[in-house]
């Protein structure tokens, strides 16, 4: 039997800034300790006739490495990105468009995933798109010894035995898309569950205090 | 649900909030009982028997039952009545398409003109600003813009002439520019005189004696964005007492 | 994507303001806008932030075959990537002619400069060199973005440290930041383009266009110098003739602005030496700006953990069991292998009686027994079903499972069920 000893159970610091890009109608980028990411995203713009889709817009995710070009890495996270954002955004209300984000990774130091979720929100929040609820994204590491780290930094991720990253939504705290690594058991599963479940609230919570500081001037 | 929504007036809401029919089932013997009608606005949808936000924002209310959520969005989406300013991107037969920054273009008959018949036709170039209001705009058509009011006459739309500058700014900018007693718009009043045509879309047209002139209210107003009412203020006073 | 047109209303406008020497964003002919150079965590990791036009530049290096034709040089790779987050214009994965424009102007300003010590990236010559990639991504296109770009790279390369390296005969060996502090690269200049838009055919001209400048004027003038006022690269496009005077002229300014964009990445780099001596957090994480609305930042925060293990193990017991095991696979023919088949099947009668047809003679007189029990079941249960169209095909069994055994024929069956459908109608 595991046990979550309650001292590695942190989220590091984290921060994030909206509208900080000029050219994009939504742009955030997100900090959780030294993992940083910028979002962008343009749309409902026109939509190339090959990718219209007739009764819903097409959601691109673009993620860019720091270094070197997408590769297979990339765009696997890409997919989860998408079906996430699928999964919140009211695709329905805006048919035949293009909706597209892009993730510039700008540094990588563990639960890159789940900071890549994070700032997609908030930018695509910026951005004004109708969403059906928030989503956010938690990293969780499990170490050899079977204890949970939730927010692993590079090196935790590395010594870890397995490392899962949940999307999870705002209304009932149910799990949209997981991304598992590595072995684990059943009960291990429930435990990561939980225990994001239990960190979404605090993600959830900056988002509104960001979204609140930053109507604060028109009240 | 009435009374739960209008307790949130002016906070501030993110996507998924909700607000459900409470037990209100207990009609008073004193008041008439009237079935509560809500009106929604932007930002809320109804889902089933709740309702529920779907952007993020400040709740406004209107008397009597228009609730809405005011966000500081920058990408337009057409509306049916607004009026916005369009630039001319080509002439295709009986139509003009126009740019007004949505997901697709617009197009501009040119009989949609005040006065204009097939042999008189509107002089529109490409490259040309229009200011036009929406008469067909809904997700699934191609929206459709006329430079004409219902009894036909221009009515302050049509063609932009020579000269002024086109800028952008967000639409909840331009919607408080819009309001019936702007203090952004009673500010800019006391600076210098000037010509401002606003279109829904975020577009800003500005046109003052002077080119100096014209770029002072242009980049006031792009400032305007993330300024409360007094940094305004004192921002406008300084350029008052340095452009005078 | 598109770009948003532009109209003749801001082109007449741009044009008029700068004949009478003004700029929108309020700034003098010559005058750069804000540049703040920003560090990131990892060494070689630089943002530049130009008025709104953003870039980050990230160097990397890794150990490789030298070309043949210089086998003791290392080898310099410079990618600027017009990431579509810059401008809806730019496309991914698509060489656009102003990529390709970028790219050859940062080679010629960086590489074909010299400015950097090939010989130094040598490990083993013939056999082993560094190969040093820059790679530029763009932002926010707010114009200008070649002297963002190049700013970037040359402030990230001088920032950069590659790990050390040991040779003891054949063996080489990279050791960790940890064993051995990384070494910086030796750089012996810093050239930094600066660009110049003309207007009216090069009547007038402008120092740093911004978006909206760019995408009127007629021609322009890149020009790559260092700090020994030494030209590295100069690049007109456009098509527009400039005088010798012109040219002169902007080199003279060239000059002024690259002292001081090279006294600022200076500054900037000797600011972060003294951050990470004195072990203070440096990076992008850092420079979040906090005064700003748009910006929140919170501290690291513990997560309530009480009722986790309790909720897990809930979820676990209150969840089905999973299926026993399936049954071992059979294997019909030799190299082929099934898994499931024989297994109880859930979906009615129709699938059993079938069944039962295609079994042996052996069992038939029990067999009829049991087709007559349940024929008289489901002729039961027919009745009771409402007018369907199933009832139809129900109806049928009893009829069905009687004439195989006379007949044995299938088409036989078929034709029954017709004329069965025929007389209800």
């Amino acid at each position: 039997m595991m046990e979550v000893s309650a001292s590695s159970v942190s989220l590091r610091e984290f921060g994030c800034e909206q509208t900080l890009l000029s050219r994009p109608d939504g742009s955030a980028s997100f900090v959780q300790g030294d993992t940083s990411v910028m979002a962008g995203v343009y749309g409902p713009a026109e939509v190339k006739v090959s990718k219209e889709i007739y009764d819903r817009a097409t959601l691109e995710v673009l993620i860019q490495p720091k270094v070197g070009l997408p590769g297979v890495r990339e765009r696997s996270q890409e997919q989860c990105v998408r079906e996430t954002c699928e999964a919140a955004l009211l695709l329905s209300l805006h048919p035949r468009s293009s909706l597209t984000l892009i993730l510039q990774v700008l540094h990588d130091d563990g639960s890159l995933l789940g900071c890549c979720l994070n700032a997609a929100c908030m930018a695509l929040m910026d951005a004004g798109l109708s969403m059906s609820c928030l989503f956010c994204g938690v990293s969780c590491a499990i170490t050899a010894d079977g204890r949970i780290i939730t927010d692993p930094t590079a090196a935790q991720e590395k010594e870890s035995r397995a490392l899962m990253t949940f999307a999870i939504d705002s209304t009932e705290r149910r799990v949209i898309m997981s991304s598992t690594k590595g072995s684990f058991s059943v009960h291990e599963l429930q435990q990561c569950i939980a225990v994001s479940q239990k960190a979404s609230e605090k993600i959830f919570h900056f988002y509104r205090d960001s979204v609140r500081r930053r109507y604060s001037k028109n009240l | 649900m009435f009374s739960s929504l209008k307790e949130k007036v002016g906070q501030v809401l993110v996507p998924g909030d909700e607000f459900g029919f409470e037990a209100e089932d207990s009609i008073s013997l004193t008041e008439s009982a009237k079935p509560e009608r809500v009106v929604c606005g932007p930002g809320l949808r109804r889902s089933g028997d709740r309702l529920v936000v779907s952007k993020s924002g400040v709740l406004r209310h209107k008397p009597p039952h228009c609730f809405w959520i005011e966000s500081q969005q920058r990408r337009y989406i057409p509306a049916k009545g607004e009026t916005v300013i369009g630039i001319v991107t080509a002439k295709s037969g009986d139509v003009f398409k126009v740019d007004v920054g949505s997901s697709e273009q617009a197009s501009l008959s040119y009989l949609a003109f005040e006065g204009a018949t097939k042999r008189n036709r509107p002089n529109v170039q490409v490259g040309d600003l229009v200011f036009a209001q929406f008469i067909i705009a809904n997700k699934d058509m191609e929206p459709e813009l006329v430079c004409i009011d219902g009894s036909g006459r221009a009515n302050g739309m049509g063609v932009f002439g020579a000269g002024g500058l086109l800028f952008k700014v967000s639409l909840g900018l331009v919607r408080r520019l819009l309001a019936p007693h702007s203090d952004i718009r009673a500010d800019l009043d006391r600076l210098f005189p000037c010509e401002l045509v606003v279109g829904l879309n975020g577009r800003v047209w500005v046109r003052s004696s002077s080119t100096q002139q014209t770029l002072i209210v242009a980049n006031l107003l792009q400032s305007c964005d993330t300024m409360t009412a007094a940094q305004r203020q004192q921002l406008f006073r300084k350029v008052q007492q340095g452009a005078l | 994507m598109k770009d948003t047109p532009l109209s003749n209303c801001e082109r007449d406008f741009l044009i008029k303001a700068i004949e009478e020497k003004k700029r929108l964003d309020g700034r003098q002919t010559y005058d750069y806008r804000k540049i703040k150079i920003t560090f990131g965590t990892d060494y070689g990791c630089c943002f530049v932030d130009l008025g709104q036009t953003r870039v980050v530049a990230q160097v990397s290096c890794e150990l490789v075959a030298p070309k043949e034709s210089r086998p003791s040089e290392g080898i310099m790779f410079f990618n600027i990537e017009l990431s579509p987050m810059a401008s809806p214009a730019f496309e991914q994965g698509r060489q656009s002619e102003l990529s390709v424009k970028l790219n050859r102007q940062l080679e010629r300003c960086l590489r074909n400069s010299k400015c950097i010590d090939t010989e130094s990236l040598c490990v083993v010559s013939g056999e082993k060199v560094w190969q040093v990639r820059v790679d530029v991504h763009t932002l926010n296109n707010d114009g200008n973005l070649m002297d963002a770009a190049s700013i970037a790279a040359i402030a990230a390369l001088s920032h950069f440290r590659r790990p050390d390296v040991g040779i003891q005969g054949e063996e080489v060996t990279v050791f960790s930041p940890e064993e051995r502090d990384p070494i910086p690269l030796s750089i012996y200049h810093m050239p930094i383009s600066i660009s110049f838009a003309f207007f009216q055919q090069g009547t007038f001209l402008l120092v740093d266009p911004c978006e909206r400048e760019e995408r009127v004027m007629d021609g322009l003038l890149m020009i790559a110098m260092n700090k020994h006022r030494e030209i590295c690269s100069i690049q007109s496009s456009g098509g527009i003739m400039l005088l010798k005077e012109q040219v002169m002229r902007c080199s003279k300014i060239a000059s002024v602005k690259v002292s001081e964009i090279t006294e600022l990445i200076n500054k900037a780099l000797f600011n972060d030496r003294t951050a990470r001596k004195a072990g203070r957090k440096c990076g992008f994480a850092e420079s979040l700006p906090q005064e700003r609305i748009t910006a929140l930042k919170t501290d690291q925060s513990e997560v309530e953990m009480t009722d986790v293990s309790e909720r897990a193990s809930d979820i676990i017991q209150k969840a089905e069991a999973p299926p026993p095991m399936a049954a071992s696979p059979v294997l019909p023919a030799p190299g082929v292998g099934q898994v499931g088949h024989g297994l109880q099947n859930t979906w009615g009668l129709e699938e059993d009686e079938e069944q039962e047809e295609e079994s042996s003679g052996e069992e038939e007189e029990i067999k009829m027994e049991e087709e007559q029990r349940e024929k008289d079941k489901t002729t039961e249960a027919v009745v009771e079903i409402s007018d369907s169209e199933e009832e139809e095909v129900v109806i049928l069994y009893p009829e069905t499972t009687k004439k195989p055994k006379n007949a044995g024929s299938s088409s036989d069956q078929k034709g029954a069920a017709a004329s069965k459908k025929r007389q209800k109608k």
